[in-house]
C-alpha cells in the first residue's frame, strides 16, 4: 500500500511541476516583460527611458535566463508568493486567499448537493433500468449536462421576475446561509448531478448482475434493504473515481456562476484578472486551478484501493 | 456471406445488414435524437442562408427603435443600438458554426494522427502521448483558455501590425482574424484530447486482428495500413466523439464571446449578446432570452444527437 502510494506521488509531482512550466512559459514567452508590462500602463517618460527600464529590469532580476526566473517563481510559489498583482499591486496571494472561501463554500455545498439528489436518482434509474422512469431521469440528465451555466443562470433569474419584483431577485453574496445562494448553487450542480446521475446508473446495472445481489434477492431480502445494503456500496467506488472530473466542472462553473450572480469568489477573479491582463493573478489562478483539478485525481488514486481492495491486487497480479 | 444475409433477411424481414443502414434504423427508432437531427439541420440552413433569411442587416441601427419588446416589425425586439435582435441571432448561428466546424475538424485531426500513431507505435512514443494528453485533460479547460488568449494575443497582434507596417495590405489590420485565429487556435489545443484518446484505444483493439496482420504480410507501407485499415474501423465511435465535440465547441465559442474573450463585437455572436442582455435583464429579459433559448437549443439538440448516435453506432457499447 504505501509502496504504491510512493508510486503514485512519483507520477504526480512532475506532472505538477510540468503543468507549472507549461503555464510559466505560456506567460514569459508570450507577454513579455512585466516590468514594460507595468510602465507602458503608467503615466510619464518612464516606458521610453530604456536605460531605466534596463536598470529596474537588473534589480527586479529579469534579466537572467529563463530557467533561472522560473525557479524562483517556483520557489517563491512553495513559500505562497506568487508575486503582486500588475494592477492593484497588491499580493496575488492575498487577493486569492479572499476570494477562495466564497468559492469553496459554494463547491462543497454543490459536490453535496449533487451526491444527495444524483445518487438516488441514479439508482432508481439503474433499477428501473429501460422504463419510462429510466428515460425521464437519463433525458433530464442530458438535458442538464447540456445547458452552460450562463444560460441556465440568466434564464432562471429572468423567470423569477415573473414572480418577484425586479428588485428582490437575487444577486450578490451574503454567505452560505443566505438565501440568494440558492440559483448559483444549483446552477453551478447541474453538470455534476447530470455526470453522477449517468455513472451512478452504470455502476447499478452493472452490480445487479453479480451473484452477491442474486443470493440476497434468493435468500428473500426485501427489494429496499438489497438495494441499499448491497448494492448501493459498490456503486460509490466508481461515483468517487469522478471526483476529478467533478473539480474540472466546479473550476469552470465557478467563473460563469459567480459572473453571472455576481458573487465575489475565484471566478470573477479569474475574469477580471483576465480583461485586465493581469498575468501574475493569471498564473497564480492557473496554477491553483490545476492543482485542485491534480490532487482530486492524486486523492481518488489513494482512495481507490481502500474502497475497492481488488485494484492493487490487479495492479499487482498485472 | 451472401446465404447469412438471406437468412437474416428471412428472419428479421429487412434488408441485408450493414453497419450504416443498421445504425439509422436505430437512429429512427429514438424520437429525441431524430428530432435533435432535424433541429441541427435548421440551424445549419440558417446558419448558410443567414444573410438572406436576416429581415435587417445585423448592424444597422434604428435609433429611435432602441430596447423594444418583441413585435412583429421585430419579432425578438431590438437591443440598446436599435438593432433587430433576430438578425443578430442569425448571425449568431453563423458564427457559432463556423466556429464549432472548423475547431472540431482541427481538433479531430490533431486527435486522430497523435492517437494513431500512439496505438500504432506504442511503446515509449505511445506513453509520452498518452501522459502529455492526461496532462492537458486534466488542467481546467477555461483557464487554460485564458492563459493561451492572454499570452498570444499580445505576439500575434504585433506580427499582424509588423505585417501591415511591411504590406500596408489592411487585411492585417482586421481585428477579427485576430479574435478567430485566437478562438480556433486554443479551442483546438484544448479540445483534441479525448478524440485521441478514442482513436488510439480503437487502434489498439484492431491492431493486432488479422485483416492488419494480411496487410502487412501484404507489403502494404504503415500510413496505408492506417488510413484504409485502422481509421475506417475507428469511424463509428469517432462520428459519435465529433458530434458531441461540436455542440461543445459551440459551447466553448459562446463562453469565450461571453467572457469577452472570444468573437468581439460588432460581430454577433450568442455568447456576447448574453454577456450584453446580462446588464440590463431586469429590465430588457427578452435581449438575454433570444440568444440563450438559441445557444440552449442547439447544445441540447447536440448532446441528444450525439447520445442517439452512440446508441446506434455502439450497440455493443456500455449502457
Amino acid at each position: 500500500m504505501l509502496r504504491y502510494i510512493l508510486i503514485r506521488l512519483a507520477i504526480w509531482i512532475p506532472s505538477v511541476l510540468l503543468i507549472v512550466l507549461g503555464v510559466y512559459a505560456l506567460a514569459f514567452y508570450g507577454t513579455g516583460d512585466p516590468i514594460k508590462l507595468i510602465f507602458l500602463r503608467a503615466p510619464g517618460d518612464v516606458a521610453y527611458d530604456p536605460v531605466r527600464i534596463e536598470a529596474i529590469r537588473e534589480s527586479a532580476g529579469l534579466n537572467r535566463p529563463f530557467i533561472v526566473q522560473f525557479g524562483n517563481y517556483l520557489w517563491n510559489v512553495l513559500h505562497g508568493d506568487f508575486g503582486n498583482s500588475l494592477l492593484s499591486g497588491r499580493s496575488v496571494w492575498s487577493m486569492i486567499s479572499a476570494a477562495a472561501p466564497v468559492s469553496f463554500q459554494l463547491g462543497v455545498l454543490a459536490i453535496l448537493l449533487a451526491a444527495v439528489t444524483a445518487i438516488p436518482l441514479g439508482m432508481i434509474a439503474g433499477l428501473k433500468q429501460n422504463t419510462r422512469l429510466d428515460y425521464a431521469i437519463l433525458g433530464s440528465a442530458l438535458f442538464l449536462w447540456s445547458i452552460p451555466a450562463y444560460v441556465a443562470g440568466p434564464v432562471l433569474m429572468v423567470l423569477l421576475l415573473v414572480v418577484l419584483p425586479s428588485s428582490s431577485v437575487p444577486y450578490g453574496w451574503g454567505g452560505v446561509f443566505d438565501l440568494r445562494i440558492i440559483l448559483p448553487l444549483i446552477v453551478l450542480s447541474f453538470q455534476p448531478i447530470a455526470l453522477t446521475v449517468r455513472q451512478t446508473r452504470a455502476a447499478v446495472i452493472e452490480v445487479l448482475s453479480e451473484d452477491f445481489v442474486r443470493t440476497a434477492r434468493a435468500k428473500g431480502v426485501p427489494e429496499i434493504m438489497v438495494a441499499l445494503r448491497h448494492i448501493l456500496r459498490p456503486v460509490l467506488t466508481p461515483i468517487v473515481t469522478q471526483l476529478g472530473l467533478i473539480m474540472i466542472m466546479l473550476v469552470n462553473g465557478a467563473i460563469f456562476v459567480e459572473l453571472v450572480f455576481g458573487l465575489p469568489g475565484l471566478g470573477r477573479l479569474t475574469v477580471s484578472a483576465l480583461l485586465n491582463s493581469d498575468y501574475p493573478l493569471i498564473l497564480a489562478i492557473t496554477i491553483i486551478g490545476s492543482f485542485l483539478v491534480m490532487a482530486s485525481n492524486l486523492l481518488v488514486d489513494v482512495l481507490y484501493p481502500l474502497l475497492d481492495p481488488r485494484a492493487t491486487h490487479m495492479r499487482r497480479a498485472q | 456471406m451472401s446465404d447469412m444475409a438471406l437468412k437474416q433477411e428471412d428472419v428479421r424481414g429487412e434488408p441485408p445488414v450493414n453497419l450504416w443502414r443498421d445504425a439509422w434504423y436505430r437512429l429512427k427508432q429514438n424520437r429525441m435524437a431524430l428530432t435533435s437531427l432535424v433541429i441541427i439541420l435548421a440551424l445549419a440552413f440558417i446558419a448558410v442562408f443567414g444573410p438572406w433569411l436576416t429581415p435587417y442587416d445585423f448592424l444597422s441601427q434604428d435609433l429611435i427603435a432602441r430596447n423594444q419588446p418583441p413585435t412583429w416589425a421585430h419579432p425578438f425586439g431590438t437591443d440598446e443600438l436599435g438593432r433587430d435582435v433576430l438578425s443578430r441571432v442569425i448571425y449568431g448561428t453563423r458564427t457559432a458554426f463556423i466556429v464549432a466546424i472548423s475547431v472540431t475538424a482541427v481538433a479531430t485531426l490533431i486527435g486522430i494522427v497523435l492517437g494513431a500513431l500512439a496505438g500504432y507505435f506504442g511503446g515509449l512514443f505511445d506513453r509520452f502521448v498518452m501522459w502529455f494528453t492526461d496532462m492537458t485533460m486534466s488542467v481546467p479547460q477555461l483557464l487554460l483558455v485564458v492563459v493561451i488568449n492572454a499570452s498570444l494575443k499580445p505576439p500575434l497582434a504585433r506580427w499582424m501590425e509588423a505585417q501591415y507596417l511591411e504590406t500596408l495590405n489592411p487585411i492585417y489590420r482586421n481585428s477579427i482574424i485576430i479574435d478567430f485565429v485566437l478562438v480556433f487556435g486554443s479551442m483546438a489545443l484544448i479540445t483534441w484530447p479525448p478524440y485521441a484518446r478514442l482513436v488510439r484505444a480503437q487502434v489498439l483493439s484492431v491492431r493486432n486482428r488479422p485483416y492488419v496482420t494480411a496487410a502487412r504480410a501484404l507489403g502494404l507501407s504503415t500510413p496505408v495500413i492506417i488510413a484504409r485499415y485502422i481509421v475506417p474501423n475507428a469511424l463509428g465511435p469517432l462520428i459519435v466523439a465529433v458530434s458531441a465535440g461540436l455542440g461543445t465547441a459551440m459551447v466553448l465559442e459562446s463562453a469565450f464571446s461571453f467572457l469577452g474573450i472570444g468573437v468581439n463585437p460588432p460581430m454577433p455572436s450568442w455568447g456576447n449578446m448574453i454577456a450584453d442582455g446580462l446588464r440590463v435583464w431586469r429590465n430588457y429579459p427578452h435581449l438575454l432570452l433570444a440568444p440563450a433559448m438559441m445557444l440552449a437549443l442547439a447544445t441540447v439538440a447536440f448532446s441528444f444527437l450525439g447520445d442517439g448516435l452512440n446508441d446506434a453506432l455502439n450497440p455493443k457499447g456500455q449502457k
